[in-house]
């Protein structure tokens, strides 16, 4: 990037609905030579232009062994996703990144891996899911457990990956909850840090990944502190108000740490060396 | 002011004093929220206690106790407007009047003062503003000294208040008030024109002149919305005019000219004069006073009579 | 080894400055209106404001505008076209301040780093800075007390220093010795070390004249231990909650990106200022808001100036010039507020 603040143009392949409030959005560069810089890794985020409107930071969804397609979960909250909502297949975007850190999967190697969502909080972790999932990768990493909820059914994101892909992989197990009954659901109700510690997994040789709305995250590191995770081996990524992207614009700090550059991924351990600014 | 706060707060009859502490500088004070009996002794009065602490009263209007707040005659004025506009409960306040003479401009107080030099005390008198330091009492006219808006006061003693910590002033015979306003209106559009553009282009956007304003409370400012989006970020000339014309007319019946927004201006934009022509138009085509004199005339364009100018007909 | 040091009498700079305003744009502070002093582009020396209390508002605009376009953007032809806008013209910046100077490198690791901002480093490569020693400092100054040193200007390409009915002149930098070897005549070599002498003498002279020296020590360290301190909601009960402190403040860098558009077709990306002291900047569009009120973020800027920017690129976040304190209009003066810390400091 020799203009940081400058994106890439690019165009909208593919939109799919995930929920009534939720769209995946496949983006592709205009100039194919970009695939070969951006090289994003997992957990890292980019900014998305709609010319006209502005600009919204989002987690990459797709894992980077898709090559040559960026996929984006975008929830409807605001004025930038409400636009990014109206458009169709073919319309005209930036891209702005790679930005932020990534998951520690070098680290992970040889270990169990514990991904617990809420919501869109399962959009980054789907970068690394589909990540070590794939191919050659699925030898370095042992046991795969996804447990992941939403407010309805209607609400879980990426149903074609939790009800159809994921639970069919080797080594690989969903646990899906719902925030209250509703008809036509036989899985488990209630909220994920309950259902986290009714399932109570080991924390013995594996990293638990967590994303999800600011209260589900704060209920989830007390119940995987609880079940003896190390602050080490608890890892989740944060989400700001962000501008820049690049760690000049200001917004984003706790403390002396940008969210976009020194983030949006943080282990427990480091968490509790900043202030309680999130 | 110190044993009035001491013995409202030791009877539990508020929670809270709102009134002035000594500043950093000796023609400086900052606001000071007194909460114990024993740190009623920062208070202070001087002629340096220009800020109006009314609008301070909005952050307790959640609290359960009573909060006691000090305030001038023109402070009094947006104590009345909170009130009228129920940002503000009657009951729940206590307020403390201060019959003044008139505060002082610190700007033109500290052009006239060495650097450095100790301030040992300084009082307002009829005719002028006196400031005692260590290398004798410097004598300032106070048409010179104090603040544009107490050169003609139209209420020198509060409007309101539950005590009064001084003898009332009597307002002085209604002179020519808005003499600044008729003069630029004498001019042509050009002129006119010229005058605020030179002004507006100048503005940071800082929105102190909001957030310090009186009559300016809504919960979610029209300039801090971003959709629709009806002022752009951009600092620029049109978007800065757009954003002082909009909330001139914005506070217009509602703004008591307390001249807080001109204070606090950092590139001293004439706020007061914008402000003071659409009080002057509305007092001339409603026959009211100014905003905030009293409690029981509502806002001019917040009611309406069977007899208002109806110039849509 | 090339003389460094020149001298330059009074009429000397008064005939460079005309010069330098016709081969460059010169950039000098200039009273835009009474009592209200900035950096304008003037046309010579009849305009420049020489007077040493700091400006109104700082320098920083020139190089970190209120509001500047990033590219503009357009569709035609079913395409998405960026073109950004050309880059500045060399131009001279006269009459910074030591304090300004200083601010101008609290900044560059910022728009530097990792990610270089094209904007911000084409500005200031693109810009000779004249700095101007002070020979009084303002009734808010207190750079002593963070590092400062008003007769030092590192950074700057030229220093001038007012002695007598002359200038003495140092050049800084390469940059600078060119500048002054391009008005031959004008600048006569200094070869008895009297630039040298006038500035010891005249930081002699300023160091007595501070009128209120905050004593920093500590404090740093103490607020490292400290994020929580019920010191901070007694302050933000007085906070209006608006810009002036961020605006006039010299490292004060926040800012916005938005697009201009008026048909969707084309349109402009632009940044404009931003302050941390607004309610609504760290307020996401879903509505949740990390520095919710008023105290997070009057603590939020205080520790930036004194710990965050420290940490982040060992410099200090604060240069001393006094401008917040003169401007703020419910009198938070920084200087108290570490006066405060050290004070909470002391008492455990």
């Amino acid at each position: 990037m020799d203009n940081p603040l400058k994106p890439y143009p690019a165009t909208i392949v593919k939109i799919t609905d995930e929920t009534p409030d939720v769209k995946t959005f496949q983006i592709v560069f205009d100039d194919p030579g970009v695939w070969d810089h951006f090289r994003h890794k997992p957990g890292q985020v980019a900014q998305i232009s709609v010319f006209g409107v502005g600009e919204a930071t989002i987690s990459i969804t797709s894992s980077p062994t898709r090559k040559g397609l960026l996929e984006f979960s975008v929830k409807r909250v605001g004025l930038l996703t409400g636009a990014l909502h109206q458009l169709e297949a073919g319309s005209k975007v930036g891209i702005r990144g790679p930005l932020g850190n990534h998951f520690p999967y070098e680290e992970m190697k040889g270990s169990d891996l514990l991904f617990i969502g809420g919501g869109i909080g399962l959009a980054p972790l789907r970068a690394l899911i589909d990540f070590v999932l794939d191919g050659e990768n699925r030898s370095h990493y042992g046991q795969v457990e996804i447990i992941y909820g939403a407010r309805s059914a209607a609400d879980l994101c990426f149903k074609d990956d939790l009800f159809n892909r994921w639970p069919h992989m080797p080594g690989t197990k969903v646990y899906l909850t719902i925030d209250r009954p509703e008809e036509g659901w036989n899985g488990h109700v209630g909220f994920v840090p309950s259902y986290l510690e009714e399932i109570s997994p080991s924390p013995r040789n594996r990293f638990a990944i967590t994303c999800g709305p600011p209260v589900m995250i704060k209920f989830v590191l007390s119940a995987l502190q609880k079940l003896g995770f190390p602050d080490e081996r608890i890892i989740t990524t944060l989400e700001m108000k962000m501008k820049c992207g690049v760690g000049k614009c200001g917004r984003c700090n706790i403390g002396s740490k940008f969210v976009c550059v020194d983030g949006p991924v943080f282990y427990l351990s480091q968490l509790k060396e900043l202030p309680p600014e999130f | 002011m110190r044993e009035t706060a001491r013995q409202l707060l030791r009877e539990r009859e508020v929670g809270l004093v709102i009134g002035y502490a000594a500043g950093s500088e000796a023609y400086w004070v900052t606001p000071a929220f007194i909460k114990e009996e024993a740190q009623a002794d920062r208070l202070v009065w001087n002629p340096f206690c220009v800020n109006s602490l009314a609008k301070y009263l909005i952050n307790y209007h959640h609290e359960p106790y009573k909060v006691a707040v000090v305030v001038k005659g023109c402070d009094s004025r947006a104590l009345v407007r909170l009130l009228q506009d129920n940002q503000v409960q009657r009951e729940k306040v206590v307020v403390i009047g201060i019959p003044c003479l008139g505060v002082v401009d610190a700007k033109a107080a500290a052009l006239k003062i060495a650097p450095g030099t100790r301030i040992l005390g300084a009082s307002v008198t009829d005719g002028e503003f006196l400031l005692q330091t260590e290398s004798g009492t410097l004598s300032l006219p106070r048409g010179e000294a104090l603040c544009a808006k107490c050169r003609y006061c139209e209420n020198p003693t509060p409007v309101l208040a539950d005590t009064l910590l001084a003898e009332e002033v009597a307002a002085e015979p209604a002179a020519n008030i808005y003499a600044e306003v008729r003069e630029v209106e004498s001019w042509p559009r050009e002129k006119r024109s010229a005058f605020w553009d030179g002004h507006f282009q100048r503005c940071l956007r800082c929105y102190a002149c909001r957030n310090i304003c009186p009559a300016c409370t809504c919960r979610e400012c029209v300039f801090d919305q971003t959709d629709p989006c009806w002022v752009a970020k951009a600092h620029n000339l049109s978007e800065n005019t757009a954003f002082h014309l909009i909330r001139a007319m914005h506070v217009a019946g509602r703004c008591v000219d307390c001249g807080e927004c001109e204070r606090a201006c950092p590139v001293n934009i004439p706020l007061r004069l914008l402000n003071q022509k659409v009080i002057k138009d509305i007092k001339e085509l409603f026959g009211v006073s100014t905003p905030g004199s009293r409690l029981d005339e509502m806002p001019a364009l917040g009611m309406f009579a069977t007899e208002d100018p109806d110039e849509f007909n | 080894m090339s003389v460094r040091d020149f001298l330059l009498t009074r009429e000397g700079l008064h005939s460079w400055l005309s010069r330098l305003a016709r081969d460059y744009p010169l950039i000098a502070p200039v009273e835009e209106e009474k009592g209200v002093i900035t950096f304008k582009q003037v046309g010579g020396p009849q305009e420049i404001v020489f007077d040493c209390a700091p400006s109104t508002l700082p320098p920083k605009e020139w190089f970190l505008p209120s509001t500047e376009e990033l590219f503009a953007f357009s569709t035609a032809g079913g395409g998405i076209t960026l073109q950004e806008p050309p880059g500045p013209k060399e131009r001279v910046l006269f009459g910074l301040h030591p304090c300004d100077v200083r601010a101008l490198l609290a900044l560059d690791p910022v728009f530097g780093g990792t990610y270089p901002d094209p904007y911000y480093l084409g500005r200031r490569k693109a810009t000779i800075i004249v700095a101007l020693s002070c020979t009084k400092p303002g009734p808010y100054c207190f750079c002593p007390a963070v590092g400062g040193d008003p007769v030092v200007a590192a950074g700057a390409d030229l220093l001038l220093t007012e002695s007598g009915s002359s200038f003495a002149v140092k050049a800084m930098t390469s940059r600078g010795e060119e500048i002054i070897q391009r008005y031959p005549g004008h600048f006569a070599p200094d070869e008895e070390g009297r630039g040298e002498r006038a500035r010891q003498e005249l930081a002699g002279q300023l160091a007595g004249m501070f009128a209120f020296l905050p004593d920093l020590r500590g404090v740093k360290e103490f607020l490292d231990g400290h994020f929580e301190l019920p010191y901070w909601e007694e302050v933000a009960s007085r906070c209006l909650g608006c810009g002036i402190c961020t605006y006039t403040c010299p490292t004060c860098h926040c800012f916005d990106i938005f697009d201009q558009s008026w048909d969707g077709a084309r349109g402009l990306r632009a940044r404009c200022w931003d302050s941390c002291m607004f309610s609504q900047f760290t307020r996401m569009a879903g509505g949740h808001n990390p520095r919710p009120t008023q105290k997070e973020r009057v603590r939020n800027r205080f520790l930036h100036k004194l710990k965050y920017h420290q940490d982040r690129y060992g410099l200090g976040g604060c240069v001393g010039c006094g401008r917040c304190v003169a401007k703020c209009p419910v009198n938070i003066d920084i200087r108290r507020i570490i006066g405060d810390l050290k004070e909470l400091a002391s008492h455990g």
